[in-house]
């Protein structure tokens, strides 16, 4: 068990590493003088070459590819995410700033696709083909292939412009958060429904259930013990996707709903070429994701004991 | 496999005749009807500079579908390689693959390609570019998995041993079982670049105006919401009408599949 902890541990070490590698060498490479951009975006005016060879040495852009890597990479380490190239303050407040509004949006769409998904999935699975899981996996199929922008757009459409009843702009009140939130939802939901349907399905083909019910065992306890935790593990499993899908609608949905968290952050720091900020919030994605799969990874061979300790 | 066959001519035909039936130039500027409401004349109304906005949908179409089909292409042909490898090449070429492919997978594509594209500068280049690097990794875990599955099969040991070349070997004995499974991601694949393609357009990161591509459009019809909320459907019920094609499709192969019990 240690070592299998060890081992995956070590993947998610390897798998960090070239995230790092990988973005520092993107924004390398990235076309158009460094220096020069950070100038123009610290004094928004044309500077002399003096001041653009100045910033140059400060931002270390002078030194080789792998001393710059190093100068960034090691204060990272013991946590120190830099300054921003444009601002000169350290990125971490803001990114924390950031954070403070991304989670509350990311976890309340997240409850959202949970209360819509669960229900939905327990009542179409009741009656296979019944009219009620046909129309759920028409609607949830539906779900999934609408983009998220999109649906925000029309909700805004509807809740905001044409009815009046919700904010959609910016995040001053807790009630600014609803719109979003339900956009993101609807997107956990479509997937979620699907994928949990399909589980309590093939959990009740199961040979082993009507051996369970032939010794006697009330329904409702095979339902319980027996049906629940093997639908759940294709929603654990799921649940890195679900992550990223978070993740990534939360960027899309900020942006529209001009709410200050990670997108926005994200979308701005790129926009101003401030690549310390850009770096800051792909090694932060990179760790928690590498972290929810290392959990879901455990959680998956504990629910399910036939994928053997060994094989990591 | 036919309705994935089907699906691809029509979006072809689509791609293809798009600016034969387009009524009128997607990008001639007509600012004395601007914003006007569907019309004989305009099928889908104009937008806020009197383009004509069923013109640019049909336009609009090979960039959307015809990038995005080029793109999950690229991806297929990328991921396939190194998922052979991974199961060819021993175990160095393994480890480093998939431990590659790990890395890609550690990230949201949306925003990696978002990150990638903002960075190397927006346009069409980097949109390829960006949709490939970040698309390729389902294409390699599958197509190792059977790689690996097939390697000790008896026939291909066989014919390996009676002195195939290798790429007999992969055409006659890899071909057959890898395609199945591999159309099956493309579509799930080729969804999520009509999905990515509209959504780096409306961020702004995308194909550049004035090319008509849907997710730019929407970008556009945003800005006058109040005023012509209509302009902002059409594009968004474009997207959402290819990527449930597409998906009921892969759905459909799936299924078959699943009966002829092929490997995944």
């Amino acid at each position: 068990m240690i070592q299998l902890f060890l081992s995956l541990v070590l993947r998610a070490v390897v798998v960090l590493t070239g995230t790092a590698l990988a973005t520092f060498s993107l924004l390398w490479h990235a076309p158009g003088d460094p220096a020069l951009a950070i100038a123009l975006a610290r004094f928004n005016a044309v500077v002399s070459t003096e001041v653009v060879d100045q910033i140059r040495v400060e931002a270390g852009l002078d030194a080789g590819f792998w001393t710059a890597f190093k100068a960034w990479i090691l204060p990272l380490l013991s946590g120190d995410f830099g300054s921003s190239s444009v601002t000169g303050r350290a990125v971490w407040p803001d990114l924390v700033t950031a954070m403070s509004y991304t989670a509350p949006l990311a976890l309340s769409g997240l409850l959202i696709g949970v209360a819509v998904s669960v229900p939905l999935a327990i009542l179409a699975a009741r009656r296979p083909g019944g009219w009620l899981d046909r129309s759920a996996v028409a609607v949830a199929s539906l779900g999934a292939a609408i983009p998220t922008y999109w649906l925000g757009l029309l909700l805004i459409l509807l809740f905001a412009v044409q009815l009046g009843w919700l904010p959609a702009m910016g995040a001053r009140t807790p009630v600014h958060i609803i719109l979003p939130a339900l956009t993101l939802g609807l997107g956990v939901a479509a997937s979620l429904t699907r994928i949990l349907r399909s589980g309590i399905l093939e959990a009740r083909g199961q040979p082993f259930l009507p051996a369970i019910r032939r010794r006697g065992v009330a329904s409702r306890a095979i339902e319980r013990a027996h049906v629940a935790p093997h639908a759940a593990i294709p929603v654990v499993t799921v649940f890195g996707l679900e992550l990223a899908f978070l993740l990534e609608g939360a960027v899309i949905i900020e942006v529209i709903f001009a709410r200050p968290g990670l997108g926005t952050f994200l979308v701005t720091a790129i926009e101003t070429r401030d690549f310390p900020k850009v770096q800051a919030v792909v090694i932060l994605a990179a760790l928690l994701f590498v972290t929810v799969n290392l959990v879901i990874d455990l959680i998956y061979r504990a629910l399910d004991p036939r994928i053997g300790s060994h094989d990591a | 496999m036919r309705s994935v066959l089907a699906l691809v001519s029509v979006f072809g035909a689509l791609v293809l005749l798009g600016p034969i039936l387009a009524p009128h130039d997607p990008t001639a500027i007509d600012i004395a009807n601007r914003l006007s409401p569907p019309s004989p004349e305009r099928l889908l109304g104009t937008d806020a500079l009197g383009r004509d906005i069923l013109s640019r949908l049909l336009y609009g179409a090979r960039w959307s579908l015809g990038l995005a089909f080029l793109v999950s292409l690229m991806g297929l042909a990328l991921g396939t390689l190194a998922g052979l490898l991974a199961a060819q090449g021993g175990k160095l070429a393994d480890w480093t693959v998939m431990r590659t492919t790990d890395t890609f997978l550690a990230f949201p594509d949306l925003v990696a390609a978002v990150v990638i594209v903002g960075v190397l500068g927006a346009g069409t280049g980097s949109l390829i570019f960006a949709l490939t690097v970040t698309g390729w990794m389902r294409y390699a875990r599958v197509a190792r998995g059977i790689g690996l599955s097939l390697q000790t099969r008896g026939y291909v040991v066989q014919a390996r041993l009676a002195g195939l070349s290798p790429l007999s070997v992969a055409r006659w004995h890899y071909l057959p079982s890898l395609l199945p499974s591999l159309t099956v991601v493309w579509t799930g694949m080729f969804a999520r670049a009509i999905l990515g393609i509209s959504a780096l357009g409306f961020l702004g990161f995308g194909v550049q105006p004035p090319t008509p591509e849907w997710g730019t459009m929407l970008l556009d019809a945003r800005i006058h919401m109040r005023s012509t909320p209509l302009q902002m459907i059409w594009p968004g019920l474009a997207v959402v009408m290819c990527v449930l094609a597409i998906n009921l499709a892969g759905d459909a192969l799936r299924d078959t599949l699943a009966e002829q019990d092929l490997p995944e």
